[in-house]
């Protein structure tokens, strides 16, 4: 809970820095597809992994993740006619019967329709919104943050020992 | 130190790469952390899970000893698995010494299970429980006048209990036959019925019905027409000249009054033909009311029997009444088994669908979509158990038997193995002097409809102390006995049930007890006449409904030996009843029937001498209105015949002849 705690904490920090804006918009598109994904798969898994060791932030990851399972579970129908209408297709059979008798790939669960159909759906929005996250990032640091920084509210909290103190532990610590 | 110090001295960050190696570190003390706890405790908390599971599946608490997992192997061991006895707690129906068995690898990683050989060893029956193991209580039933899905259920609720009650008559058939070879006549104090019979309440109505009519009569006949008004008529007929007509108007006068004596005969005809009909109408009604009293005496006399218990010696409803004990226990068993699968078995499988609407709302549950099988030749299904030896060597717990046999192509999808599921098994039970045991279960799912079969013998097995009758008046039981069984059932499409059950009962010593010593005596005599007992059931239907039909060889010597003794009091007891019925319903009946017949004879024969008289009337106007016509053609005639006479002779004079 603390090391979640922390991520997000960090993908805010980061959100308001001047750094980080592709490891924030690969986090959360690599949250939509979490989303989309079911928790027990082999796909799961592999995206934790990357999340891992790769450096994406995990904090945005997570929450994007939180936020499109229930986009994902809206769209249970639309995604489960999808994922019928690709696996019941014939030209991709052959593909889908080597798949299926594969080592591993059986454990993506790619076989049942409303995986499928979510895992199509899932990728297809995570590379568009990889390029619209990042965008959107730079965008609000320019406008909003900036003009934030601006204001005497941020001043005056700037100007506490308080302030002084946190930046101080978070040069030192974090 | 100051502001000014502190944002002076900038804190150079190191350039990160793209990969986080910082987190191998934490990585690999996870990894460590799960080898540990899989190591340590996994083996316990899936044994915890599985006791949990299969007590929560079956209603009975289910303890496992060990369970130990191996995951380099893919090897699973469990020992002693106890299953409790749903209705002995305090012992087990089933024990398994120990059960192991590998999965292959090569179908794990293509996420399914295939087990080449697993091993089944050391079963129990009946083994003695340390301390009494838990048991689901029955669920609560839910009393409510709501409409719509609980209304059904409680009108379901109701049949079954209306069927109970008729189960409960039939265990009664013994006592009733004591009772009534005990010559007990408190049964048939019929003195004590204090409201009325249906048949005597319709006599009195059809009584008073009766009478209403007649007074009816009485009036309406006083409104028919007399004998005077038929004089009268005639008087009017005698005035009417009939002949020697002197003008055409004479008789044109004449035929006109006539006429209307005809119009007012043929009125009053018509009258007393209405009354007729009508009393027709009525008498067919008191006739056909008659008859349904008759009927209603009858059902009220068939009412009364049944009321008092009056038994019938049909030997299939004595055999019925006699195994009812023995078999229900069975019969429960399977009904708790089918409830099992109902709950367990996929919908598609048991086409549950047509699920009633919960009338609350409900959050929409995730969907499970549809999965997808692309399975190819000599490919893995989902779940494929290829052989289970089963092997138990009795002599190390007396209920431990010498069991062999095997369990073939276990699996969810038999059109990929094209092999049925088959299980043989074989052996005695020494300890529980269970001989020649031999079972053959087959499930073969790859038609359009499945059908699983099932094949059972036992040679031969003990029973002792046995009840097949308990009551308060008659205990019959078997004391010890020998018995054998083979059993051959099918199930086609989950649904199609037939059971054919065989028993055949050897040596049997019986333990008959009753409070009247001559029933006691007499049912010993036909008992103990026969050693070798033959019970043959059928049950089948499509389920839920199951028709039951069960013979024995005692059947018939029951009725034999018992119809001696026991037809003339049941004979007595009958004809005390329908004595009864005949003296409360009997002299209204006598009543109605005088009154029906008086009627019959009174207004009948009045109103047909009126109408013979009528008619009588009525011929004769016709008569005389043909005769004055005929007798005015004959004047006429008569008249131009004179006419031409006068002309000839007048005509011989002039030319002098």
């Amino acid at each position: 809970m603390t090391l979640l705690l922390k991520q997000l904490f960090a993908f805010f920090r980061m959100l308001n820095s001047d750094t980080g804006h592709n490891q924030l918009a690969a986090g959360l598109s690599c949250g939509i597809i979490l989303g989309f994904s079911p928790f027990l798969s082999l796909q799961t898994l592999i995206l934790l992994f990357v999340l891992l060791f790769f450096r994406i932030q995990i904090g945005a990851a997570f929450m994007a993740a939180f936020f499109f399972k229930f986009v994902a579970w809206l769209v249970d129908p639309l995604a489960d006619a999808l994922g019928r209408a690709v696996l019941e297709n014939e030209g991709l059979r052959p593909l889908f019967v080597s798949l299926y008798n594969m080592p591993l790939v059986p454990l993506t669960r790619f076989n049942n329709s409303i995986v499928m159909g979510s895992m199509v759906v899932g990728v297809l929005l995570a590379i568009p919104a990889f390029f619209i996250f990042r965008s959107l990032i730079l965008k609000y640091r320019a406008t909003f943050v900036a003009r934030f920084k601006e204001t005497k509210i941020w001043k005056a909290w700037t100007a506490t020992k308080f302030y002084a103190w946190y930046t101080t532990y978070e040069k030192l610590y974090l | 130190m100051t502001k000014a110090d502190n944002t002076a001295v900038p804190k150079k960050k190191k350039r990160q790469g793209p990969i986080r190696w910082e987190a191998v570190l934490p990585v690999v003390v996870l990894v460590i952390l799960f080898s540990l706890y899989a190591k340590f405790f996994m083996d316990t908390h899936l044994r915890m899970a599985l006791q949990w599971g299969l007590t929560s599946a079956m209603g009975v608490q289910v303890d496992v000893r060990e369970l130990e997992t191996s995951f380099f192997k893919a090897h699973m061991r469990i020992a002693g698995i106890d299953v409790t006895n749903s209705e002995s707690p305090m012992k087990n129906s089933v024990s398994v010494g120990e059960v192991r068995f590998g999965m292959l690898w090569d179908a794990l990683l293509r996420a399914k299970i295939v087990i080449n050989e697993a091993v089944v060893e050391q079963i129990e029956f009946g083994k003695p429980r340390p301390s009494k193991g838990w048991v689901k209580p029955p669920e609560p039933i839910i009393e409510s006048n709501e409409p719509g899905f609980l209304a059904k259920e409680g009108e379901k609720l109701k049949g079954q209990a209306l069927e109970k009650v008729q189960e409960d008559y039939n265990e009664n058939v013994f006592g009733d036959l004591a009772s009534i070879l005990a010559g007990t006549d408190s049964q048939v104090q019929l003195s004590k019925i204090e409201e009325s019979l249906a048949s005597k309440k319709m006599a009195q109505e059809l009584d008073t019905w009766v009478k209403g009519k007649q007074k009816d009569w009485e009036t309406r006949l006083k409104t028919l027409p007399q004998g005077s008004d038929l004089q009268a008529l005639e008087q009017r007929l005698k005035k009417v000249k009939t002949k020697d007509f002197k003008s055409p108007q004479e008789l044109q006068d004449s035929l006109k009054e006539l006429d209307g004596i005809f119009k007012d005969a043929d009125a009053k005809i018509k009258t007393i033909e209405a009354a007729g009909k009508d009393l027709d109408g009525d008498l067919k009604k008191a006739n056909a009311d008659v008859k349904a009293l008759e009927a209603q005496i009858k059902a009220d006399i068939k009412a009364l029997e049944t009321r008092f218990r009056i038994p019938s010696l049909d030997p299939k409803a004595l055999v019925a009444a006699l195994f009812k004990q023995y078999l229900d226990p069975y019969l429960n068993k399977f009904q708790t088994y089918r409830a099992l699968a109902e709950k367990y078995v996929p919908p598609n499988l048991m086409k549950k669908g047509g699920k009633e609407a919960d009338p609350a709302i409900q959050p929409r549950p995730r969907a499970s979509g549809v999965s997808y099988e692309f399975g190819r030749p000599n490919s893995y299904p989902l779940f494929w158990l290829k052989r289970t030896a089963v092997s138990s060597q009795a002599g190390t717990s007396p209920h431990a038997g010498n069991i062999k046999g095997e369990i073939l192509d276990v699996t969810t999808n038999q059109v990929l193995t094209r092999k049925p599921t088959i299980a043989n098994l074989a052996g005695d039970f020494p300890g529980m002097e269970i001989r020649d045991f031999s079972t053959k279960l087959t499930v073969d799912n790859r038609g359009e409809a499945s059908l699983i079969e099932l094949l059972l013998n036992v040679g031969s097995y003990p029973i002792v102390g046995r009840d097949l009758i308990k009551g308060s008046d008659v205990n019959i039981a078997f004391d010890k006995a020998n018995g054998a069984v083979n059993v051959q059932s099918s199930l086609r499409a989950l649904r199609e049930f037939e059971l054919r059950l065989g028993n055949q009962f050897n040596n049997v010593a019986y333990n008959i007890s009753a409070k009247n010593e001559v029933v006691s005596s007499l049912l010993k005599g036909v008992f103990n006449g026969m050693p070798a007992v033959t019970l043959d059931a059928r049950f089948s239907g499509t389920l839920p409904r199951i028709n039951t039909s069960v013979n024995s060889n005692l059947g018939p010597e029951l009725q034999k030996g018992l119809s001696r003794e026991i037809n003339a009091k049941i004979a007595e007891a009958r004809a005390k009843i329908e004595a009864y019925v005949q003296e409360q319903v009997g002299k209204t009946k006598a009543q109605i029937d005088t009154e029906i017949a008086k009627l019959r004879n009174q207004v009948d024969g009045e109103v047909k001498k009126l109408q013979a008289q009528a008619d009588s009337k009525k011929k004769e106007v016709e008569t005389q209105k043909e005769k004055a016509k005929k007798d005015a053609e004959n004047s006429a005639k008569k008249g131009v015949e004179n006419e031409a006479k006068k002309a000839a002779e007048q005509l011989k004079k002039r030319l002098g002849l």
